[in-house]
């Protein structure tokens, strides 16, 4: 090891801070070099003087004070920052809630309004004759329709069914039909049901 | 003739079942826990504010002297004390066990104290030393140092104290700071360059450049 190098490994040796093979070649070093030791003396007094300076200073109450006030003010802060925050959050999942709600709502009108196929309410009149019409005429079991086709079934059929075209007393036994002069009369109307069997004079319309 | 072999600073012992780049740290969380220090802060981040208050009147007088060293003035030194506790409190849930307090505490002191010397308004005007003058001053005359043998080596003792301090506090703020740290609480290498975030190696030679300079400058008191 050359001086130079010995030199830049005293504070560390100082210091224990030295790995021993290191070490060992400084140790080595100096045994044979006087002005090492020298400078070696010299780099621990330093040292050795930085060591015995005081590492503490008395603190004043007015620093301690001014510290945990503002330790207190630090601490407030942070609560009102979070408080901040849950309220800035919190509308969140009430509008998720809500939002949630009005979709579910919507779904739900929506699939009700495609369940509804018109020709099903014209199935559903009272058919008098043969039982095997009545079969024929009834549309299959209600079942699930993709939306699309759902209202397009709402549509009413241009003709009627060929069965009810050949049956035309199907038609008579519908009490809207039965009712069919009170239709001219729509204040009437208003008040009397379709059903209603009293005698005409009775709903008679004031205006007209 | 001087000893061939070289005297070791007397330091902490270490554990030596700890492996000697984790000596100093606590390894385990009962390790930890059996800090008082580490305890303490443990506390603090419960929001323990007593604790809070321990662990200030611990640890700021150290804190204190630190930083007086370190940017030169007892104002400002009062300021950034005020400062790293702030800190401390604020950052108290980034404290993580496994290192120790000191370690983390004197990093943050070490960030603020470079952070005023970079401040661009600021001189580097290092007038504790004029202050101290004055307060000599005003003091009367000087009782004699009671650790010293003669009256004369009482007054040399405090000179070479106070040319110390001058010749410290003159230093470049790396080296300065890397000096600091390992006189503090018996700072290791390895924890010197964790707070300095260099390599250990880095601080040897700011030690080195440090120490190379304040021999020089106190070839007449030393």
């Amino acid at each position: 090891m050359r001086c130079g190098r010995a030199q830049k490994h005293m504070t560390a040796a100082v210091d224990g801070e030295l790995g021993p093979r290191q070490r060992g070649a400084l140790d080595r070093h100096l045994a044979g070099c006087d002005p090492c030791r020298r400078e070696l003396a010299a780099t621990e007094r330093t040292l050795r003087a930085l060591d015995a300076l005081p590492m503490e200073r008395a603190v004043s109450d007015g620093l301690e004070q001014t510290t945990l006030r503002r330790v207190r003010l630090a601490a407030a802060e942070e609560e009102e920052r979070a408080h901040r925050r849950w309220r800035l959050w919190l509308p969140i999942p009430a509008f998720a809630v809500a939002t949630v709600a009005v979709l579910v709502l919507a779904v739900g009108i929506l699939t009700r309004t495609g369940e509804a196929p018109a020709p099903r309410a014209v199935a559903s009149a009272p058919l008098k004759p043969s039982a095997e019409r009545l079969a024929r005429a009834q549309p299959a079991p209600p079942t699930r329709r993709p939306r699309a086709e759902a209202r397009q079934a709402v549509e009413p059929p241009a003709e009627p069914p060929a069965e009810l075209a050949a049956a035309p007393d199907l038609f008579m036994n519908l009490p809207i039909l039965k009712n069919m002069e009170r239709l001219e009369h729509f204040e009437a109307i208003q008040t009397t049901t379709l059903d209603d069997e009293t005698p005409s004079g009775q709903a008679e319309p004031s205006s007209g | 003739m001087a000893s061939a072999t070289v005297p070791e600073r007397e330091r902490p012992p270490r554990d030596p079942l700890v492996p000697a780049d984790e000596a100093g740290a606590p390894a385990t969380p009962g390790a930890a826990a059996a800090d008082p220090d580490v305890a303490l802060m443990l506390r603090v981040q419960e929001g323990d504010q007593a604790a809070f208050q321990e662990l200030f009147r611990k640890l700021s007088p150290r804190v204190l002297q630190y930083t007086r060293r370190f940017v030169g003035s007892d104002a400002l030194a009062e300021e950034v004390t005020q400062d790293v506790f702030v800190q401390i409190f604020r950052f108290r849930h980034r404290y993580r066990p496994q290192s120790r307090l000191s370690t983390w505490v004197f990093t943050i002191a070490t960030n603020l104290c470079l952070n005023e010397l970079r401040r661009p308004e600021r001189h580097l005007r290092v007038d504790l030393w004029e202050r101290r003058d004055a307060e000599e001053r005003h003091e009367g005359p000087q009782l004699p140092d009671p650790d010293a043998v003669t009256p004369e080596a009482g007054a040399a003792g405090r000179e070479l104290a106070r040319q110390l301090e001058v010749a410290v506090g003159a230093l470049p703020p790396k080296q300065r700071a890397a000096l600091l740290l390992s006189r503090v609480d018996g700072l290791a290498y390895r924890d010197v360059a964790e707070s300095l975030g260099c390599t250990e190696g880095a601080v040897k030679a700011l030690l080195f450049r440090a120490t190379q300079t304040l021999k020089k400058n106190l070839r007449d008191f030393l």
